[in-house]
């Protein structure tokens, strides 16, 4: 039987009071991955990590790595509002076993991407050679925290940190947010775009092929949010050559994210 | 095999299973979408070309007027489309409004219902009024009585008031659309109604929470799941894929993918 090759570039872990989720654990996204042939994945964060921060959910998430046989790699989160406590556990995070990056989310922080509380994270990302994933999203009148992380408020930071590898989670959403992804994928050679996540506009790959230079573009599931089938399935049967597909399912993942081939 | 084999191998596969599910639609739309600045419209023709290349055969169709204009200049619009494509090959679903003697139609409970109809929705939040036995009671035992399904986006509801409505009609299918956010931080309530009201069925084309159609299934049954696309908005093939790579049978595949709502409507008497 062939190896699995798919590499899902966002996935989360961790039960949560948003919603009900059959599937959510570690063991759980493990299980989906082998169904689905998906080789790796990219924990941008478990869920009460992503919200509190701590090292505990640094060590829960080594700790998921090892178990996974060092197939979940995942996300130290850098939370500005508490940056030097956070920093902090990046710094002693950085060498351990499937460390990938970072993970900001200007949304959940309340904290305007452009903000300098992040300068910090940057200069350590440049330092250190190391990636940053953050929560993208376009203006949403039923979800107003998303004009904190309007793809636009990054480009200082990208443009001032030609060094670090930028992936725009959500490559910007659904509305205008993505035109400015787009126009930054294309414009700066350190911008990448993940498609986790509810953007099932349609044709939108075939669009994306089109308008994104082809390293740029990264599959990713958002599970437990999302099923990682969702988004699996328009990639196998979207419009575009099969080596956009590839690069898309695994090749970009392993360029950005620096994983091992 | 290296990796752009499987790839064509996967795509190949699943592009021939797709054709095996017979794809009945209960979520395409004509007209200019609210709420989507990067969707387009299509017309029929580019429509219905577009179902073809996806698989899809058949298609409860919807006009983005009677949500965005009024009630009526939807429902006239699906009318002239109906009868541009030359009859019943085209299913609709209307949009309906609480009945009050002497608004003028098209709209669903006054005069003769026409042969394309096969079903309706309301827009409770945006069109004004509360989804209430007291307000839209007519129209429910009208709807009954044709035994013609009630469409409901989730975004328009409340739960509280779609419990009371479902239960108070339960020969009427109430269908809940996942439509135009994803189902996913209301799933507590929609599995729960389900539970509670056999009559209530759900549209899949947003139903994305990781496992939620094989949950969906095992607790539920695959008799309540109608596949849907949201075409123009969405892309078909997030949809087909979920039931696809489903770890249920190929039966239960097939009943979401459009045995479903052929059974829904092998009945209703419009």
């Amino acid at each position: 039987m062939s190896e699995p090759f798919i590499i899902d570039a966002h996935a989360h872990t961790g039960a949560m009071n948003l919603f009900f989720s059959p599937e959510s654990s570690a063991r759980q996204l493990l299980a989906r991955m082998d169904r689905q042939g998906i080789r790796c994945c990219v924990n941008a964060g478990g869920w009460t990590y992503l919200l509190m921060g701590g090292r505990e959910g640094l060590e829960e998430l080594r700790r998921e790595h090892l178990e996974s046989q060092g197939r979940i790699f995942y996300l130290g989160v850098y939370d500005p509002r508490r940056g030097r406590e956070a920093l902090a556990e990046l710094k002693q995070a950085r060498g351990w076993p499937g460390f990938a990056g970072i993970k900001i989310h200007p949304s959940f922080h309340r904290t305007p991407a452009e903000d300098s509380a992040y300068e910090p994270v940057w200069s350590f990302a440049a330092e250190h050679d190391l990636t940053v994933m953050s929560h993208s999203w376009s203006v949403s009148d039923y979800n107003p925290v998303q004009v904190l992380s309007l793809p636009r408020r990054f480009e200082g930071w990208v443009r001032r940190y030609p060094g670090v590898r930028f992936v725009l989670a959500h490559a910007g959403g659904r509305g205008n947010g993505r035109a400015d992804a787009v126009r930054m994928a294309r414009e700066l050679p350190n911008v990448y775009l993940d498609l986790a996540g509810d953007v099932f506009c349609f044709r939108l790959l075939e669009g994306l092929e089109r308008e994104v230079p082809a390293g740029k573009l990264l599959f990713g599931s958002d599970f437990p949010w999302l099923d990682p089938r969702a988004n699996l399935s328009r990639v196998l049967l979207a419009g575009i050559s099969t080596e956009t597909k590839r690069r898309i399912l695994r090749d970009n993942a392993l360029e950005a994210y620096r994983l091992p081939a | 095999m290296d990796c752009d084999q499987r790839i064509e191998q996967a795509g190949r596969e699943k592009r021939e299973q797709v054709e095996r599910l017979e794809l009945f639609d209960a979520n395409v739309w004509l007209g200019e979408p609210a709420g989507f600045p990067l969707a387009a419209a299509m017309d029929w023709l580019e429509l219905k070309r577009t179902m073809e290349s996806y698989g899809i055969r058949q298609a409860l169709v919807s006009h983005w007027a009677g949500l965005r204009v009024a009630a009526q200049e939807g429902n006239r619009r699906l009318l002239a489309t109906v009868r541009e494509a030359g009859g019943p090959a085209v299913p609709a679903i209307w949009t309906g409004l609480p009945l009050f003697p002497g608004e003028e139609g098209p709209l669903p409970g006054i005069g003769e219902a026409p042969h394309c109809l096969r079903g309706v929705r309301l827009f409770p939040r945006s069109h004004n009024y509360p989804l209430a036995d007291w307000v839209l009671g007519e129209l429910c035992a009208w709807l009954a009585g044709k035994r013609l399904p009630l469409f409901l986006w989730h975004v328009e509801v409340d739960w509280p008031s779609l419990h009371a409505l479902a239960s108070a009609y339960p020969r009427l299918a109430v269908v809940v659309e996942t439509q135009t956010q994803k189902i996913l931080y209301q799933d507590r309530p929609l599995f729960a109604l389900m539970r509670a009201c056999p009559n209530v069925y759900v549209e899949i084309s947003n139903l994305v929470g990781a496992g939620f159609l094989a949950y969906a299934v095992r607790e539920l049954g695959g008799e309540r799941l109608l596949f849907g696309s949201f075409l123009p908005v969405n892309d078909p093939w997030v949809s087909v894929g979920l039931i696809l790579d489903a770890e249920i049978g190929w039966e239960d595949k097939r009943r979401i993918a459009g045995d479903n709502l052929r059974r829904l409507l092998a009945g209703s008497t419009a």
